[in-house]
């Protein structure tokens, strides 16, 4: 894994570049170095490249990436170099903003790549730290800085009650590599008994990791934190924190196979609640963003549901919906950042935007068609394989699963009612920029990856 | 003095740790000022830290992988303070107070 280097020196290297610079002038520059950070992980995960022997020194097994979460681990950096792309760059000097974000990405690719529970743990810190600074970023702000305060105190919150689980399972089977811990839990699932320790330190770690995805009973703080950090950070951590924490997750589950059928059993409701709770809270909101946050929090119930199941060789399926959501989110975060203003924070920002700008328009339907699972966007393709996966160990849950998305059409749809509202005669004007060019990409690959499936075979 | 620390058992760390760390947690949960919540998340840290040396021990694990372990989490807890007592700092200079009485302006 080169990527993690070239990201974390680039991100060193542009910190030092830009402390006189306008972030403006740098933001390519940060785009290109975690484009090419994905092109090299996918290049290794399809075996083009090897850079093994630059890793000897890394303590054999710790860190290992399997094609898959290679690739999900390009997906996590590429849509970094989106989210840093679309996003408006702030007007004062410093790069201090991108270079955390890529710091903060660094985690993120330690965490889908841990094979050890130290090595997740540092993941997920590396991850958060830079984001409890970046969430109060505009320091002036009041509701920036109690998102920051807010998100600081859930972070180290969940982090201590992550290491008594990490700490629970180490006493429980006296390792901290997930291959161990598999090879104990199947010696005591052969004595039909699993030790309470390990359930313990099961339940607390998860509970950990569920606190940084946002399933429900653990999910207050994320609406008020998306809501006060500027609109770039919190796309970032809906997006990234999201994917790195459900690849992490998945990861971690690959170990406790044997207690599948224990886990799964209070693991159900709490997706099933997360799904319909998300979705029904998301149908008050008045803010778009607010509103987003909670698709995210219904996001994260149904893929809940999908790592009930023994998670061994379809990891893929995982890696399709944290890209189609990825995708989608990050679109409607851009859009969301282009037209609110400070007083006008609800769906009526977009009034009318199919007469004064039809790219932008064309971009926010496909998005929110994507982000809602319809036919033709990568979207469907991804639900229908999460909710196909899921089915035989979690019927039920899928079942409300299905409720809560045909709930969750009503609040996406919302933008459409205005869409083609005018107000007055507005002559369409679209200057073409890199930006433009960036989010011509995104919105094609949402359809032409929902049209022709195939085509994600080959990503996988 | 050596003859109590060899007949206490694990057991009695776990439930010290415990305790020591129920008493974090419910700070978290009860206290109001900023300040005194990062000092129950230290507490609830250094509990951790004191289960996984007895654990190491215990075990008599030869890597010492759980005392490794706390080190990091040390490192870890020095960096979250420091960023966290900045936080407190940059909202103190906006509200004039470090209570977490203030987190109630974003509602919706």
């Amino acid at each position: 894994m080169i990527a993690i280097a070239i990201v974390f020196f680039g991100a060193l290297a542009l910190l030092f570049i830009g402390l006189n610079k306008e972030e403006k002038s740098l933001k390519l520059a940060a785009a290109s170095i975690l484009g090419l950070a994905g092109i090299s992980i996918f290049a290794e995960s399809k075996g083009i490249i090897n850079v093994d022997a630059f890793f000897t020194w890394v303590p054999a097994g710790m860190i290992t990436f399997n094609p898959t979460a290679q690739v999900i681990a390009a997906i996590l950096t590429v849509m970094a170099m989106i989210i840093i792309n679309l996003m408006p760059a702030v007007s004062r000097k410093g790069m201090d903003v991108i270079a955390l974000m890529m710091f903060s990405l660094c985690g993120g690719l330690l965490m889908i790549g841990a094979q050890h529970l130290v090595v997740l743990f540092l993941g997920i810190e590396i991850l958060s730290i830079p984001l409890f600074v970046l969430a109060g970023s505009e320091k002036d702000d009041i509701y920036g800085n109690e998102a920051s305060l807010k998100y600081f105190l859930m972070g180290a919150f969940s982090t201590a009650i992550f290491l008594l689980g990490a700490t629970f399972l180490y006493g429980g089977s006296g390792t901290m590599y997930y291959h161990e811990i598999l090879l104990r839990l199947s010696f005591a699932e052969h004595f039909g008994e699993f030790p309470i320790l390990m359930q313990t330190g099961l339940v607390l770690v998860s509970v950990g990791l569920l606190f940084k995805v946002s399933a429900v009973p653990f999910h207050f703080w994320s609406p008020d934190v998306y809501e006060g950090s500027p609109n770039r950070i919190a796309a970032f951590m809906a997006i990234i924190v999201k994917i790195a924490g459900f690849a992490a997750f998945a990861q971690l589950l690959t170990a406790f196979v044997p207690m599948q059928t224990w886990y799964s059993n209070w693991m159900l409701p709490i997706s099933a609640i997360t799904v319909l709770a998300g979705n029904i809270m998301a149908l008050a909101q008045q803010s778009y963003k607010r509103m987003l946050a909670y698709s995210s929090i219904s996001h994260a119930g149904y893929l809940l549901l999908f790592l009930l199941q023994p998670i061994q060789e379809n990891f893929q399926v995982l890696g399709v919906y944290l890209l189609s959501y990825g995708l989608g989110t990050a679109v409607l975060f851009y859009l969301f950042d282009k037209y609110a203003t400070s007083q006008d924070k609800t769906v009526g920002i977009f009034t009318g935007i199919a007469y004064t700008n039809r790219f932008d328009a064309m971009a926010l339907i496909v998005a929110t068609l994507t982000v809602a699972g319809i036919p033709s966007t990568i979207g469907f393709i991804a639900k229908y394989q999460l909710f196909t996966a899921a089915f035989p160990t979690a019927m039920w849950g899928v079942l409300l699963a299905l409720v809560g998305s045909a709930i969750s059409i009503s609040y996406y749809f919302k933008p459409f009612r205005v869409l083609f509202k005018t107000e007055s005669d507005v002559q369409p004007s679209i200057h073409f920029t890199w930006k433009y060019v960036c989010l011509l990409g995104v919105t094609l690959s949402m359809v032409i990856l929902g049209l022709f499936p195939v085509l994600l075979n080959w990503i996988f | 003095m050596l003859t109590i620390f060899h007949s206490l058992e694990i057991s009695h760390y776990i439930y010290l740790s415990t305790v020591l760390f129920s008493i974090g947690l419910f700070g978290v949960l009860f206290r109001r000022n900023a300040i005194i919540l990062l000092m129950c998340i230290e507490l609830m840290l250094n509990a951790v830290n004191l289960l996984l040396a007895a654990f190491t021990e215990y075990m008599g694990d030869v890597q010492a992988n759980g005392q490794m372990f706390v080190f990091f989490i040390m490192v870890v807890a020095a960096a979250e303070a420091a960023v966290g007592l900045a936080i407190i700092v940059m909202v103190y200079r906006n509200t004039r107070k470090t209570d977490v009485s203030f987190l109630d302006q974003l509602k919706d």
